[in-house]
């Protein structure tokens, strides 16, 4: 493919916008995914956070109480659904339309794609006036998104799925399957405990960022974006 | 199958008629008047104690007060019935030899059937010469006495990891056995210091199977460390209900409730202490009111504070948390956003006749 | 070939070397070389320790509350002292004031370690000095029994018995595998007991084994574990509940009732056991009147247990503080371990680079930077030492010295002080047994002073437990459960600079650690220990150690077999391990005995 996304962006942009001001961009299994994603990552997050630093301890028998017990369920459902869910979105890059590649591709080796990432970090950084158009993730989105959200769901699926295993014990197929992150910090899976806080502050600003640009695009760009994933539909202003 | 020592005697070429005035000697040697020799000349045909040789390198020699402490079996029945502490050959003493010669013949007679123990590690910096026996480094000793080992069996931490002198910045570069010591089977019997019922039970599995037990990935009995302190822990169920001792001897900690938010490692930790327990059973860390500090595991020294359940993680370069730095990252990140939109709002605000123009521009270019 | 003289005694290098390395039933970091004279008698000593782990600098910038589990592993076999003195340390530093259960539990354990490790170390360390195992199989057990009986009530004295333990050895050493017992000096001329005397010791030998692992429990039930208790800075982790829901989760009645148990067959084990066999052992070496050394001269004793929490002054603690010097007992000097002209090290023999080696350092200014560098005199070469060379660097000990003088640390100091305090509890004993011995009062100062000081020291301890767990009793009664104090746990509520010394009397003698804490981590950490002052080697000014001048002037029975040199150091309970407890209790385990 030697056309950028971008030129193909803005080629599908100017035929259509001249007809229809709207292009379908996000299909409805993608669109529900995102939801769900959205709501498996709150819950993960929240729950996470509290196994870490659990809230203050309750009075009472043992048995009266289950506190940390449906945490941790509920953290396991979630990161099923969490998982089960990214592997449902990899499927999706395969047999959906171009736009569900985004995220899993970067064209690294196009000079113009870097340009155009600097040009939207420039429209960050107020030196320019006015960003491109784009039907798909910008550039710059599709970079963040590349690094934050794949990589970091890859971690922190692996780093779960290892910490899981330690729960399920040394002959489960999810610690035979995954003590090699243990290994790979050296052996003392309290590391991996550290390390995998540590994705949930990196997916902390990662929702940040992407929660604030949504909103932020969505009013200064010249596209729609928190509507096209409720809707589909990527509405053009000009 | 352990070789006799009549047999090897035979083996070398050696007479019955000489293996009996042998006996003779030893027997008159110890004491013991030619009586014993027919007696000695039995044990020595018939199936010998199995030998260990027991070695230290830099360690504290905790390791060997737990083994002592072994109630089950007792270790004066371990070390009288069960195996040969043999440091050097029995019989070695009779003919007057030095403990040195000694070593390097019990490695030839018992030839790839001894068992060698090690109980601490060698530091390789200062050309080995930070553990000095006999004059010489310790690692020098190490190596000649594993190279005919049966099986090597690493006594805890120090010798499994590398323990606490290993510990950042490792002054020594103390290093465990299985990193100068990589042509034979090595059971890690890690804890600073193993449970000594642990440790005579990995001792008498081995003697009584016949057979090295079943390792996990890094190398320790599967039957003691294959699952955590947390996993069968009698606070567990006050984990699970959220139940927490909140600082040192409060109403949480008299009542017994979990120590997790005091830094127990339990949840971390592969050992025995919360099944086997210690002493004889009497009581655990964690039943004892202070949280596991994971003494068992690779590197839990330099894993933060024992204190900390959120702990350390060295390679940020300082010394911080992952609540710390992401706590600050966020933050950093929340004020940026806020100050962004509120330039973004700014911008807007200072360029709306531009933008309108511009649009209206585009409208033009459209049309 | 030289000759010096120091401190009263003179030294002299001219004759056959002999090399001890490592000295056994202290397990591998020792080494002594020594030269022998036309007729077997010691003229020079040299003391190497031979392993250097660096937990001073590993210590550096880490948390203060997680010092003392780093401290802990220096030994294994003195567990706990050095946690004690670490927690001790950081609560100098931090102005922590402990509970009054928090000290009783700390003494109790304390005290424990007193008794398990003098116990362990009278029987399966230093016993094989004096009694003949091979003899033992000898014996006639009828006689054993009449002498058991004869010195003790303990009811573990038939012919019977003693037959059968006999028949045990026979059997074991029947098997041709002698094990833990095969290389040693059996039959050497030092030997002196009769066969049923050392079948009585070898008998109390396996039972001491089985017991000593009992004792220890106590330290499981506070600290969770032995080897190896936990502590925590500003008291204890084990929280007290005797009353309340709940209270099997805490100390509560059964856990005390275990400890009280414990005490009474300690008590019993000692008094019963130990001591008495002490006493008989002792009768038949009476003459043996070597090993002295510094003892008559410079000793020295920090102190310890507190009567009451926090109050670490002479007048508080239980076991005498001060400082004898220049062999005058008529007056105990006062110590203070901040003052920076009192304890000080030196490394002019260590192998540690100080900018001006002339000079020592207090603990608080410590250095610890290793530097391996025996000279250009040894015989051998640099990583294959045939001996040392003791007029340059030769151990990985530094040398301590208070005020100056070389001091010899250990329950004989600390007996001798008491008694030259006129403390009853140390010098009524004493002078007991010197009369039933028929002996004066300077045959204390010798190896054998050594050994029974220890003996009698034991016996304190375990009667000792019992009053600070009938204090631990009454406090609870008064209503008071606290074991912590956490006011100052928070690094946050700390000073952005401090320092502190924390001091404890280790079962070897006086230890003390001292810490410089910044900005809540440890900025300096430095720890001088008991046999940093019974093993130190020389100083600038030539001094010689503890062990170096305790074994001066003995005569050795048989040169190539170190009996003497090793019951010597054995009186001090050389705090370099004891991996031999039961590996080698024959004293050859690892011996390379070399004989120039």
């Amino acid at each position: 493919m030697t056309t950028t996304l971008a030129e193909q962006d803005d080629f599908e942009a100017k035929r259509h916008s001249r007809l229809l001001k709207a292009i379908y961009v996000y299909e409805a299994p993608l669109r529900l995914w995102h939801w769900i994603n959205a709501l498996a990552v709150t819950v993960l997050a929240v729950t996470g956070y509290l196994i870490g630093t659990p809230l203050p301890g309750i009075g009472g028998e043992a048995s009266a109480h289950y506190m940390m017990g449906w945490l941790r369920v509920l953290h396991f459902s979630f990161a099923w659904i969490f998982a089960f869910g990214f592997v449902g979105r990899i499927y999706w890059a395969f047999v959906g339309n171009r736009h569900a590649r985004q995220i899993f591709l970067l064209p690294i080796t196009s000079a113009k794609w870097w340009g155009e990432v600097w040009h939207e970090m420039k429209w960050y950084l107020f030196i320019t006036r006015e960003p491109y158009k784009y039907v798909g993730h910008n550039p710059m989105a599709q970079l963040m998104m590349f690094l934050f959200f794949t990589i970091g769901a890859v971690y922190m699926i692996c780093t779960g799925c290892a910490l899981y295993g330690e729960a399920l014990g040394i002959d489960s197929w999810a610690y035979q399957s995954f003590s090699w992150v243990f290994t790979a910090v050296g052996g003392n899976s309290l590391q991996v405990h550290n390390w995998h806080r540590m994705g949930l502050w990196v997916t902390i600003i990662f929702v940040m960022l992407h929660v604030y640009a949504a909103f932020r695009e969505d009013i200064m760009s010249r596209q729609s974006l928190i509507s096209t994933m409720v809707s589909g539909w990527r509405m053009f202003k000009d | 199958m352990i070789e006799t020592f009549y047999d090897v005697l035979r083996r070398q070429g050696i007479t019955r008629r000489s293996f009996l005035k042998f006996c003779s000697l030893t027997a008159t040697s110890l004491g013991l008047g030619a009586a014993a020799a027919p007696q000695i000349a039995h044990a020595l045909e018939t199936r010998p104690r199995t030998p260990v040789l027991w070695l230290h390198g830099l360690e504290c020699t905790c390791c060997s007060e737990s083994f002592i402490r072994s109630a089950h079996p007792l270790t004066k029945d371990v070390v009288l019935s069960m195996l040969s502490l043999d440091y050097d050959d029995t019989l070695m003493a009779a003919a007057g030899h030095q403990a040195e010669a000694a070593l390097d013949e019990i490695r030839t007679r018992y030839k790839g059937n001894y068992i060698l123990a090690v109980e601490g590690n060698p530091p390789l910096n200062e050309d080995g010469m930070f553990a000095i026996q006999g004059g010489r480094p310790f690692l020098e000793k190490l190596r000649e006495t594993a190279a005919d080992c049966k099986a090597i069996i690493s006594w805890g931490s120090c010798a499994s990891w590398g323990c606490v002198q290993a510990a950042y910045p490792n002054p020594t570069r103390a290093t465990p056995v299985h990193k100068v010591i990589t042509d034979k089977p090595i059971i890690k019997v890690p804890g600073c210091p193993p449970i000594a019922e642990v440790m005579t039970a990995v001792v008498t599995y081995m003697l009584t199977f016949d057979r090295i037990p079943e390792l996990d990935r890094q190398g320790r009995p599967k039957m003691f460390y294959g699952q955590r302190i947390h996993d069968k822990c009698y606070r567990r169920a006050h984990f699970d209900a959220g139940q927490f001792a909140e600082e040192f001897d409060d109403d949480g900690a008299k009542k017994g409730y979990c120590l997790y938010k005091l830094g127990c490692k339990g949840p971390t930790s592969y050992n025995a202490c919360s099944t086997v327990r210690w002493n004889g059973g009497v009581s655990f860390p964690i039943q004892s009111g202070h949280g596991c500090i994971g003494c068992s595991e690779d590197g839990f020294w330099d894993k933060g504070g024992f204190y900390e359940r959120v702990t350390d993680i060295k390679q940020f370069g300082i010394e911080s948390t992952a609540d710390k730095v992401g706590g600050y990252a966020a933050a950093a990140v929340g004020v940026g956003i806020a100050a962004h939109a509120a330039a973004t709002a700014l911008a807007r605000a200072r360029n709306k006749t531009g933008i309108d123009a511009k649009i209206g521009k585009d409208h033009h270019e459209h049309a | 070939m030289s000759t010096l003289e120091t401190q009263g005694f003179k030294l002299d290098n001219s004759g056959r070397r002999v090399v001890v390395d490592p000295v056994t039933r202290i397990e591998g970091h020792l080494r002594v070389e020594v030269n022998l004279d036309d007729n077997n008698v010691i003229r020079n000593a040299v003391s190497t320790g031979t392993m250097w782990r660096g937990l001073e600098v590993i210590l550096k910038g880490r948390d203060p509350r997680d010092a003392w589990a780093f401290t802990e592993r220096i030994c294994g076999v003195c567990t706990g002292t050095h946690a004690l003195t670490s927690v001790r340390a950081v609560e100098n530093a931090l102005g922590i004031d402990i509970p009054e259960n928090a000290n009783s539990i700390r003494n109790l354990m304390q005290l424990t370690l007193y008794a398990h490790d003098h116990l362990v170390h009278f029987y399966h360390l230093h016993a094989l000095d004096w009694v003949d195992v091979v003899s033992a199989l000898n014996a006639d057990p009828k006689a054993t029994s009449e002498l058991a009986q004869s010195i003790s009530s303990w009811p573990l004295s038939s012919p019977g018995y003693f037959r059968d333990i006999q028949n045990r050895i026979k059997a074991f050493v029947e098997s041709g595998q002698l094990g833990p017992f095969m290389n040693g000096y059996w039959g050497n001329p030092a030997y002196r007991l009769p066969p049923e005397a050392n079948l009585l010791a070898v008998t109390h030998y396996l039972e001491a084994l089985d017991f000593q692992k009992d004792i220890v429990k106590i330290h499981t039930i506070f600290g969770g574990k032995n080897p190896h208790p936990n502590w925590l800075v500003g008291g204890m982790p084990c929280a007290i509940n005797i009353h309340g829901a709940g209270a099997v989760g805490a100390i509560n009645m059964e856990r005390l009732n275990l400890v009280a148990g414990i005490i009474d067959r300690t008590i019993e084990f000692i008094d019963q056991v130990y001591l008495p066999d002490l006493v008989a052992i002792a009768g038949f070496y009476k003459d043996w009147t070597y090993g002295g050394g510094l003892s008559s001269q410079s000793l020295l004793s920090y102190g310890d247990i507190p009567e009451r929490a926090n109050d670490y002054s002479a007048s508080s603690l239980l076991l005498p503080r001060g400082a004898i010097i220049n062999g005058d007992l008529t007056t105990v000097h006062e110590i203070d371990l901040a003052d920076s002209g009192q304890v000080q090290e030196f490394v002019s023999h260590s192998w540690y680079k100080y900018a001006d080696e002339s000079k020592g350092l207090h603990p608080w200014d410590g250095e610890t930077t290793p530097h391996y560098d025996p000279g250009t005199n040894i015989r051998g070469t640099r990583t294959r030492v045939e001996s040392f060379d003791e007029s340059a660097k030769y151990s990985w000990v530094k040398a301590p010295r208070w005020r100056g003088h070389a001091m010899e640390v250990g329950p004989l100091a600390r007996y001798v002080i008491g008694y030259a305090q006129g403390k009853p509890e140390f010098k009524e004993p004493v002078d007991e047994l010197l009369t039933n011995l028929g002996l004066p009062l300077e045959a204390i100062f010798s190896t054998l002073g050594r050994t029974a000081a220890r003996g009698l020291e034991a016996s304190w301890a375990a009667h000792k437990m019992r009053h600070f767990f009938d204090k631990l009793i009454t406090t609870i009664k008064s209503g008071d459960e606290t074991v912590a104090n956490v006011d100052k746990w928070d690094p946050s509520t700390w000073a952005p600079e401090t320092k502190g010394v924390g001091f404890t009397e280790a079962p070897r003698g006086a230890l003390g650690h001292w810490i410089k804490i910044k900005n809540g981590k440890i900025d300096n950490y430095q720890a001088v220990v008991p046999t940093t002052w019974n093993g130190s080697p020389r100083d600038a000014r030539g001094q010689i150690g503890a062990f170096e001048a305790s074994l001066l002037d003995t005569p050795v029975a048989k040169a190539d077999e170190p009996l003497e040199i090793l019951r010597t150091l054995h009186s001090f309970d050389p705090c370099l391990a004891c991996a031999t407890h039961v590996m080698s209790p024959d004293g050859q385990e690892m011996a390379t005995v070399k004989v120039r």
